[in-house]
């Protein structure tokens, strides 16, 4: 493989891919959000009930794998009728609402730690909540890879469309390589400030 | 000398009466007498053949949205099918109408007397065979094609194995690749193909090659993707009724005949550019002597069988059907179990489970495995050792599992060939990395921790360690569980894999995927049952440590 089919034809595809990446994560975490957080509240200050129940639906969420939700969804939802209005999403939206499970049960786990926090009257603990759902995005990223299985045109099926025309298993190591790079580093770098933040906000809290 | 002549004369008799009925074998004149005879009964017409000739339309159901083949311009129908029509209507010499019909309503609408024959890419199938009189010989032979960029070298299914191909659902051929361990990437409707390898979603793409045939003919496509190879030939039919039809199939037999031996279907076809190879070599088969009877429809060495697509039942598939009715009854829920009803869907979905089940337990012991060899590695005296599982430990970290996979997948496709046991092995050893090398991490902070707090060495601060980091084990064992699925990109024959191959060519893809959803959250819940033993476990030690 040619370092000018690597600059000049695969970098820009990937990157205009991982941009996909990115949309469906930032979908997934907000929607987790929105779902994740009155679980949360319900389990910290439900009755007896409504915690078994948040509970029941936390542990569901935790335990459904990201790509068969992806296959459900892609193949049952896409036949069903709220209302009359067909509930057939996007390829995008599809990954994003997969993702959604795992998204809501970390943001309820965390969140129940936070609002714990926040009782004791730790404000700057309960903002650790903001470093752990960074660390959250990140996995969510490195998940939405799922997509290429639906033909979703992200990272993943971009370095998997580019190296299936490669004859020989160095060439394809070079565009496999390219692409850990690419979404290693905003991998890494997510990682070093959520790593940043979490001692700025321990080392104010001992000070406080 | 009398007895010579008279032999003589008796011998001359017989040769002239042999040639003549050669002559009346022809199936030129079989046809004639046929077209005569169906005159006579225009007083009582009761073949369909018969009300035709006496003055009634020759009403015949065309596609209209099937390039090359069938497409409607205004009102005027245009491509293979309806010039074939047309040329039987001029021959008959009777009027033609023309009627829009689609591959649901085919059938149907012959079986309604609402059309009296069918030319509308209809392949001969023995399951069809019942429901339909097809016309001998074929008027055309489709066959699947496999179509991909020029650049990427196809020869064979050897080449295929562990690539995804883009298909439609319901093809006719999806089992076909499935037996040969492609991955399907299924779409609804095969009108997105060529969309789909355009923008480079497929890299592959399985269809009719009639249907690429029109896509073939716009020169951006062909310079940028060519047929690889085509398999699953099934011949195209006309259809009639199969009752009160038994003259007007007799006289499209025979003008199918006459066709194929005489050039007209493939003077058509030259029309409409379309492939030519399957009538060219029917012209050849159609002029031979034996062939070109009056009964040659009929003769076995000269027509094609019907293409046979009956999966063999499974011995329980009446009850699964009864079961079926019995829960739509009384629930009011319509579910489907194909993956029950038939010997090869069964088999796939037995093998998907017992493969998700060794996956699993796979890649859970080797997050374990691996998660002592890191931990081990990134807390050793040795820098070389510790930088070598560092820079290990960062790459999986910085790989989506989706890629760590297809790089497993890679390295098993280059040293071995492919088999399921592989691509489950590549899929255990990537999930198995990825998850114990963040585990890993886990548990060399906690020997880090516990250096720095002093006291133990070797061993016992190692299993000290394990118990502190058991939370983290945990999870990466239970993420290394809940990422089975994934391998199936790969061609990891498991439940996912293996229900998607079976929904490819069957129906019920709604119960199917609930219940890969069901399976896959009850296991990783007994996983996580079983991790909050584990973790019990280990800070048992912890606290004995």
């Amino acid at each position: 493989m040619k370092l000018a089919d690597i600059w000049g034809d695969y970098v820009p595809a990937l990157l205009a891919g991982m941009v996909t990446n990115f949309e469906i994560s930032i979908i997934a975490l907000l929607l987790g959000l929105v779902i994740g957080f009155p679980f949360a509240a319900l389990r910290f200050y439900g009755g007896r009930l409504s915690i078994a129940f948040s509970a029941t639906v936390i542990s569901l969420m935790r335990a459904a794998p990201t790509f068969v939700v992806m296959f459900f969804l892609l193949n049952v939802l896409r036949d069903v009728s709220v209302f009359g209005v067909k509930l057939a999403m996007s390829g995008v939206m599809t990954v994003a609402v997969s993702l959604v499970p795992y998204s809501a049960a970390y943001t309820a786990d965390a969140g129940v730690e936070a609002l714990r926090q926040w009782q004791r009257g730790s404000h700057l603990g309960a903002l650790l909540f903001l470093p752990n759902i960074t660390r959250a995005f990140f996995v969510i990223v490195m998940a939405s890879g799922a997509a290429a299985a639906i033909g979703v045109p992200e990272g993943i099926s971009v370095m998997v469309r580019e190296s299936a025309l490669l004859p020989t298993l160095g060439d394809r190591l070079v565009v496999f390589a390219v692409g850990i790079v690419l979404f290693g580093v905003p991998l890494q770098l997510g990682l070093a400030l959520m790593r940043y933040l979490q001692r700025a906000l321990g080392r104010r809290m001992v000070a406080s | 000398m009398r007895l010579l002549w008279g032999r003589m004369v008796l011998a001359f008799a017989g040769l002239l009466a042999t040639l003549a009925a050669a002559r009346a074998e022809t199936p030129d004149e079989a046809l004639e007498a046929l077209l005569k005879e169906a005159r006579q009964q225009c007083a009582q017409p009761s073949d369909r053949l018969e009300k035709i000739l006496c003055g009634k339309p020759m009403r015949v159901g065309v596609r209209d949205y099937y390039p090359l083949f069938g497409m409607r311009e205004g009102t005027t129908h245009v491509g293979y099918e309806p010039d074939i029509a047309r040329t039987i209507a001029q021959r008959l010499g009777v009027e033609i109408e023309f009627t829009r019909v689609n591959a649901a309503t085919r059938i149907p609408m012959l079986g309604e007397d609402r059309i009296d024959l069918v030319l509308a890419t209809m392949g001969h199938t023995t399951q069809r065979d019942g429901q339909v009189r097809f016309i001998r010989p074929h008027y055309y032979q489709s066959e699947t094609a496999l179509v991909g960029p020029k650049a990427l070298r196809i020869g064979d299914w050897n080449d295929v194995a562990t690539r995804t191909i883009c298909v439609a659902v319901g093809n006719v051929s999806n089992a076909q690749m499935v037996s040969h361990n492609t991955r399907l990437m299924l779409f609804d409707e095969a009108g997105v193909l060529p969309d789909r390898l355009k923008d480079e979603t497929c890299t592959l793409a399985a269809q009719d090659d009639s249907f690429f045939a029109f896509y073939f003919t716009d020169p951006a496509f062909a310079n940028r993707f060519e047929q690889k190879f085509g398999f699953a030939q099934v011949p195209w039919g006309m259809g009639v009724a199969r009752t009160g039809s038994d003259k007007l199939a007799r006289a499209l037999d025979l003008l199918s005949q006459i066709y194929h031996r005489d050039g007209t279907f493939l003077q058509i076809a030259l029309k409409h550019r379309i492939r030519t190879v399957f009538l060219e070599d029917q012209q050849r088969v159609w002029q031979r002597p034996d062939c070109n009877t009056a009964q040659g429809s009929t003769n076995t060495a000269c027509v094609l069988p019907p293409l046979n697509l009956e999966l063999k039942p499974t011995s329980f598939a009446g009850s699964v059907n009864a079961f079926e009715d019995w829960i739509e009854k009384r629930f009011g829920v319509d579910i489907t179990l194909p993956m029950l009803k038939t010997e090869s869907a069964f088999s796939l979905f037995l093998n998907g489970m017992a493969n998700s089940l060794i996956l699993i337990a796979g890649a859970l012991t080797a997050t374990f495995v691996f998660a002592i060899v890191f931990g081990f590695s990134l807390g050793s005296d040795s820098r070389l050792v510790r930088w070598l599982a560092w820079g290990i430990t960062m790459t999986l970290q910085s790989s989506p599992i989706v890629l760590t996979l297809v790089i497993a997948a890679a390295f098993a496709h280059a040293l071995l060939p492919y088999s399921a046991s592989v691509a489950l092995a590549a899929s255990i050893l990537a999930l198995g990395l990825t998850n114990g090398s963040n585990a890993g991490q886990a548990v060399s902070e906690a020997v880090i921790s516990l250096h720095h707090e002093g006291g133990e060495k070797g061993m016992p601060l190692f299993v000290h360690a394990l118990g502190r980091s058991a939370t983290s084990i945990v999870a990466f064992l239970v993420n290394a569980a809940k990422g089975t699925p994934a391998a199936s990109f790969i061609g990891a024959p498991e439940l996912l894999g293996a229900l998607t191959d079976v929904s490819s060519f069957s129906s019920g893809r709604a119960t199917i995927y609930c219940l890969v959803l069901i399976f896959y959250t009850i296991v990783v819940m007994i996983v996580v049952w079983a991790c909050g033993w584990l973790r019990a476990w280990l800070e048992g030690r912890q606290v004995a440590a």
